[in-house]
Order: C-alpha cells, then structure tokens, then sequence
C-alpha cells in the first residue's frame, strides 16, 4: 500500500511540474476567456460589432435585383414584399445594361416555359452558386409562387406545408424536442465531453509509461515495486491529475459565464437532474479506469510512443462508436435497443449511458447494471494487464500490432 | 545529381513499399464506404410504413386524390381517414397508425394544423402527408401548373459574363474543390510525417554521419523532399482512381455523377497553388525533424504547422457565405491558409485575376523560402544530438559559419 502510494505521489509531481501540463489546464481556459472577453466587448458596443462584422462577412448589399419575365406570369409584386426589392425589365440587354451600371445587384431570367420546365437563370456577377436559397432568392421564388397561384397567397404557402403545426406527444416521457436546439444537442455534447476526458486522461497513462520504458527506468523500478502496484499507483494518480484539470476547466466555464451576466440559462428542457452527476462522476472513474489501464497495456508491449498510438485507435473504437450514432441513435431513439444495447456493453458504457442519461427517461435499474457491468470489466482489465507488464513484455523491443495487444491481454503470450 | 535521385528513390521505396502505408491507403475508400453504408441505414431506419390517421374538420379532403407516388429511397404510406378524434385516438393506442392530424375548419386559410403521436414522427412521414394535403388543395387546377406549385423553381446560377453556370442542385461540383483540398491537406501531411520521422530517425541511430560522408547537405535535403512529394502523389493518385472507378461501376445507378467534370480552371488552381504548398509543407516537415533532437518533440511542433492548414475548413460556413469578404481575402494571401481558401472560393465566387496571382507568388515565395530554411536547418542540426536546434540559430548569422 505503501509503494502505491509513492507511485501515486511520484506521478502527480512529474506531471504537475512539467510545463507543457500548466500551459494546457491553464492556456485553454485562458484562451477562452481572452476570447469570451472580446466576444463581450464586441458585442456591449453596437459600433465595434458593425465594423466586426463588415471585416468578417462583407458589406451588406441593399441594392435591389431585377428580373425579366418572358413567361408572363408575374402581374403584380405581393404587398407583403418591400418596395424596391424587385425591379421588373422588359427584356436581358437592359437588364445587363442595369447590371454593368450598378443599379442592381443581380437579376432572374423567367423563361418562357417556366410553368412546363421549372428552371430559372440567375444572373450574379459574384457567382455564389448558394445564394440560390438566400433571403432575396427564395423571396423571388415565393412572388412566382403567388403569382402562379393567381395571387393566392395562402394556396401558394399552403403548397409548400402546413403553416403552424401543434404537436401533441402521448410519450409517457418527455420526448427530445427537436425545436429547442439546447436539449436536442445536449446527449451529443455530454458524448463529446465524456470521450474527450476519459481519452485525455487515459493518454496521460500512455505516454507515462512509454517514457519510462524507452529510458529503460522501468527496469529499474520492477526490481522494487510489483507490476500490480505500479499500474495501481499510476492510474491513481494521473487520474487525479486529470480530474483535478477537468474540474479546473469546469470552473473557469462557470466563472466566465457568471461574470458575464448570463448564469448556466438552460431552458428547463436539459436541467439534469442532480442524479446525473452522480453517475457522470461513477461512469467517468470506471470508465477512466478500464481505458487508462487498456493504455498502460499498449505502453508496456509497445516499444515507443509513436507505434503505440496507431494501435489506439484500435483501443478507442468502442467509445468512438457511440459518438458515430449520437447524432441518430441518442438523439432521436434515447431509450430504443440500440442505444440500451451500446450504453450496457461496458467499454462504451461511460459514453453512451451518460448520452442516454442526458436524454432522460432510463429506467432506474439501467445505469446500476451498466456500472456494475463496467466495474466488473474493470477489476477484469487490471488484472490483465498488470500480468502484461511482467517483464518479459517490458524489455522486448519489438513493434506493436493490434493482434499481439489482444493476445497479451488475454494471456496467451 | 545521381545521388539525389539515389535518395529520394530509397526513400520512396521505404515508404511506398510498405504494409503500414498500403493499409492507410486502403483505409480511406473502406472508411467512406462505411460511411456511405451508415447513411443508408439512418434513412432505412427514418420511414414507418404504418398507416398515418386523419381528422378533417375542412372539408380538405371530403373527396381525396390519392397522395403522389413518392420518390425512392421512401416508401408509400397509406393515409387513412377518421371521422372523430375518439376513433383516432383508439387506433394510436392500438398501434394502428404512426401518428393522426387534426385539420383545423379554417385549414385553408389559416394553415393550421395539429399532429398526435406517441413517438416523434420521422420527417419522411410527416413530407408524405404534406404532399398529400398539396395535392387536394390543388384539386380542379392544370395538372402543369399543379405540378410547378408544388415543386417549385430549380433557379441555375450564371456568372455576368456567361462564362460560369451552376444549378443549386448541383451539389458536388460545388464540394469537389474543397474535398480535393482536404485530401490534399491530408496527403501532404501524412507524406510530410514520413519525411520528418526519417530524418529525426536517421538522426537518432547516427545512420546520418554515415550518409554525410558521401551525399552533401543539399542533395540529401532536395532527395528526400522530391521522394516526399513523390509519396503524396501515389497517394493521391490511388485515392483519384478509387473515385474513377467507383463512378465508373455505379454511372448507370447514380445519374448525377454523369455531370462531373473538373474545369480546367480549378485544375490550374491546383497546380498553381496546391503545388507548392506541398513543397512548403514538406520542407517545412524536414526543417523540423532536422532541429528536433526526437520524433515526439516534432510532432507537436507539427501541429503548429497544421492549425493554420486548417483553419479555412473551420471557416467553412464564413467562405461559403461571402467568399469576397476581407477576412476571407487576407485568407488566401497567407501560404499556409491560402490552399484550402482558394479552392472553396473558386466553387463559391469568381476570383479576381490579381488575387489568383498573388495567392500563387506568396505560396511558391513560402516554398523556396522553406526549401532554403530546411537546407540551413539541416546542415547546422544534423550532427546535432540530443539538443534542439534553437530557432533563434537558424536565422542568425554565426549559426551559419559555426
């Protein structure tokens, strides 16, 4: 116990004094901050935000467009419009003429068979084939519409949909409401947060001992401590090394967006229940646990850091594979087999139950079996891989292949 | 001469003829595939063919027409009227039907509508009924102009002087130019790592004394930087075969591909400006293997190189809605930042003549600029062990004769 805790004490120190940690826990907030505070000065002062915005996207254009209509078809330019938006021109070569003067910004083409066709020319001298659904465009669009319907503006916007929809949800939970971008986003980001910390802090553990194994200290330190308690020592601590930074950035987040006037405002939609943190704190050691102690097996068998990382890809792909699917599976279907399927498998548990766990309505008994699940996975992986770090692993120099991390984690090298 | 080609033949072999980069290339295409595949499945799980229920308190749809056929990859789903809501609502619980609407008695005017269901309708669903409501308001008019109403216009955009022409449509020949980049961007760094880990590699197991003694300086540097362009370009050239093939295979099932064609004009852009990017980049690679003391060290000064590459595809959405705005324009002045900015603007706008000329010198600049930094960097760090060349050296003079 004694010897895990000097690891554990070692590992804190080394990391915490070595700059490059000091720049990231502290130059990421930073940065956000610098850039939070220009984004509030920008925004306090009209001014600064209109020359901002002219840099960033350009001047606005206010010229009106013109159009020439060969099918006859437009009569009259709907009251709804504003005046001057559209110019009407009885044929191209004034129109082009209007152009090349500046009067206006660009003009349509209406040709003669429009109503058996469908297409229309858009003549644009900057030549952004997107802006064919801009503002102006569709609103061009919607006078051929009205028009086309004899100037019935209801038929003509009745075509396209109905106008107001009220939707009435007989779910016994609430469902994810796609309207409020919020809550719908909500089990992508927790997905996001969740991998990035558990990846963060197990590849702390990667290249720790990558390290100490291509300098050959590792040699040295199995002659008087037991793989079991190096491992132990070394989860431990750069665990808390990085929930100490997780925690640092969380409350800088916190800080920023007090201090700017706009308290954590969350529409009632994604106030997570205090529950939620409670598992988000057990699903992230568990899941730290599982993957840092899958990383300091690769770090052992590999011998440097470079050949180690090709294979991490290989480790990572069940917390990748949940972040494939949060767009369809989490967001629209939180509760079906699917996604009960990835959040039970315990190596994408820690990202796909708290994805689940963000969407709310998991039955109660869920999360319970997928931690127990995971914690059973974890006692099995330490296990495992503190017996790859018997000696023989750690003194071959020889490259890494998914296939040997595989066989040595089950035993059979 | 001979001894440059010497080098970056050796070089290439040792990285070409190589499983780890065979399976990289083959990664690509099976990583699209799958891709392709998992879209496929996220549309395949969107319909519910069960029924959709229906209140009409309008009149709308006393008298239907049936709903127009739908469009592949959708299925056809069967619209089924209710005389109350109680009957609805019996056939929702029983799991009959997906969903029911309630159409309001001033539908026609107002537009208004309610929708109820147990589970969120997919969206290809609730399109199907909406093509349904269309169709019946459009009862008793020309089948044409029906048609027009309900499919609206397809506007073509065309340049001032008729030169250039796109459709809104056209979805890939406006993404191609920037896909083009981003696989450039992609080839030229995964060559340019090669590069940087056989120098810093040669400089750790001390190979490089050896070499030195029969190669100068220069020939070593110019050998394996052509080796390194020469490994993009396999690279890019495989992926651009996959493509072909694939079009060619899958022509006669996906009509849209019969329309591409890369123009001339932005096959000059890439020769222009994506050319000497790669030279940039790759002697940029080598400067930084030859001044590291080892390969973990130059890996994150690399992505101190590769944040501005990247920069303009974060900046996408910006490019994309004012391609002619002064960040954008200061964008495609800067070496690093110019490939990629340059190829989105030549799909969104047309790009002044000036700029195309002046994107192009400050890139080739960059280059012989990095060509020559790398040639300096190596002959003052080649000998150098376990210290890092500091930056400082590299531009001062006594670095130099030292």
């Amino acid at each position: 116990m004694k010897k895990i805790a000097l690891v554990l004490v070692n590992e804190i120190i080394t990391v915490i004094t070595r700059p490059s940690f000091w720049l990231a826990a502290v130059g990421i907030p930073l940065i956000g901050a610098v850039i939070f505070g220009i984004a509030g000065i920008i925004n306090r002062n009209a001014g600064t935000a209109a020359t901002v915005s002219q840099i960033v996207t350009g001047p606005q254009d206010i010229r009106p467009q013109g159009y020439v209509d060969l099918s006859g078809i437009i009569r009259a330019i709907p009251g709804t419009v504003p005046a001057s938006t559209f110019e009407a021109f009885s044929d191209e070569s004034t129109a082009r003429l209007a152009l090349m003067k500046g009067e206006i910004s660009a003009f349509y083409i209406v040709p003669a068979d429009y109503v058996q066709k469908g297409s229309i020319l858009y003549i644009r001298p900057d030549f952004n084939p997107l802006a064919t659904s801009g503002d102006q465009s569709g609103l061009f669009q919607w006078v051929l519409q009205v028009n086309l319907a004899g100037g019935d503006m209801a038929l003509a916007n009745l075509v396209k949909g109905p106008q107001h929809v009220q939707d009435n949800s007989l779910a016994p939970i609430a469902q994810p409401d796609e309207n409020n971008v919020l809550a719908f986003w909500a089990p992508y980001a927790v997905t996001l947060i969740f991998y990035f910390l558990i990846m963060g802090s197990a590849s702390l553990l990667l290249s720790s001992i990558t390290k100490e194994k291509e300098n050959r200290i590792m040699e040295i330190l199995l002659t008087s401590v037991t793989p079991r308690q190096l491992l132990t020592g070394k989860i431990l601590g750069l665990g808390i090394v990085g929930f100490g930074q997780t925690l640092l950035w969380v409350g800088t987040v916190v800080i920023l967006m007090n201090l700017s006037g706009r308290a954590f405002k969350l529409p009632s939609a994604i106030s997570f229940p205090p529950s939620f943190l409670w598992w988000g704190l057990v699903f992230f050691l568990l899941g730290y646990a599982v993957y840092a102690s899958l990383m300091a097996g690769l770090g052992a068998l590999a011998p440097n850091l470079r050949e180690a990382s090709q294979v991490t890809f290989v480790i990572m792909l069940p917390l990748i594979i949940p972040l494939f699917f949060s767009s369809t599976v989490f967001m629209q279907d939180p509760n079906g087999p699917i996604a009960t399927g990835f959040s039970l498998f315990p190596l994408s548990a820690p990202v796909a139950m708290m994805a689940r766990l963000s969407a709310g309505g998991v039955p109660w008994w869920h999360p319970v079996l997928a931690a127990i699940l995971l914690a059973g996975t974890t006692v099995i992986t330490v296990r495992a891989v503190a017996n790859m770090f018997r000696a023989q692993a750690l003194v071959s120099g020889q490259s890494i292949k998914a296939k040997t991390f595989f066989k040595a984690l089950l035993g059979r090298i | 001469m001979i001894k440059v080609w010497r080098v970056a033949l050796h070089e290439y072999r040792r990285h070409v003829l190589n499983r780890r980069f065979v399976l990289g290339l083959i990664s690509v295409p099976i990583l699209i595939i799958a891709m392709v595949g998992l879209v496929f499945l996220v549309i395949a799980m969107d319909t519910d063919t069960k029924p959709i229920g229906y209140v009409d308190h309008s009149g709308l749809l006393a008298n239907p027409v049936p709903p127009p056929p739908v469009v592949k990859p959708d299925r056809s789903i069967e619209m089924r009227p209710f005389s109350d809501e109680a009957a609805a609502r019996s056939a929702l619980d029983a799991g009959q039907i997906q969903a029911y609407y309630i159409l309001s008695e001033d539908y026609r005017i107002s537009g208004s509508l309610s929708v109820v269901h147990i589970a969120a309708l997919k969206s290809s669903s609730s399109s199907q009924f909406y093509k349904y409501l269309a169709a019946n308001m459009l009862v008793g008019k020309d089948p044409v102009l029906a048609n027009r109403l309900v499919n609206g216009a397809t506007v073509t955009v065309q340049s001032a002087d008729g030169s250039r022409q796109i459709s809104g449509d056209d979805w890939f020949s406006i993404l191609f130019p920037m896909i083009a980049g981003i696989a450039f961007i992609i080839a030229m760094f995964t060559a340019g790592g090669y590069l940087m880990q056989a120098v810093v590699e040669e400089k750790e197991n001390r190979t490089m004394e050896v070499i030195i003694t029969s190669v100068s300086a220069n020939q070593f540097m110019a050998g394996k930087i052509l080796a390194d362009i020469a490994i993009g370009l396999t690279q890019i050239l495989a992926w651009a075969i996959f493509v072909a093939v694939t079009i060619l295979f899958s022509r006669s099932s996906l009509t849209f591909l019969n329309s591409i064609q890369i123009p001339a004009r932005t096959a000059l852009l890439m020769v222009v400006i994506l050319f000497p990017a790669f030279v940039m980049v790759a002697a940029l690679m080598a400067t930084i293997g030859a001044t590291v003391a080892e390969a973990r060290e130059g890996q994150q000064i690399v992505g101190l190189i590769s944040l501005p590459l990247w920069i303009p595809y974060m900046l996408t959405g910006l490019m994309i809605g004012s391609p002619n705005s002064p960040v954008v324009i200061a964008l495609s002045l800067f070496p690093l930042t110019a490939p990629l900015t340059m190829l989105v603007r030549d799909s969104m706008t047309i790009i002044p003549v000036w700029q195309i000329v002046a994107s192009a010198g400050v890139t080739i600049l960059g280059a012989v600029g990095s060509v020559w930094l790398a040639g300096r960097a190596f002959r003052l760090g080649m000998l150098r062990y376990g210290k890092r060349l500091a930056w400082r050296e590299l531009f001062t003079r006594q670095g130099a004769t030292s």
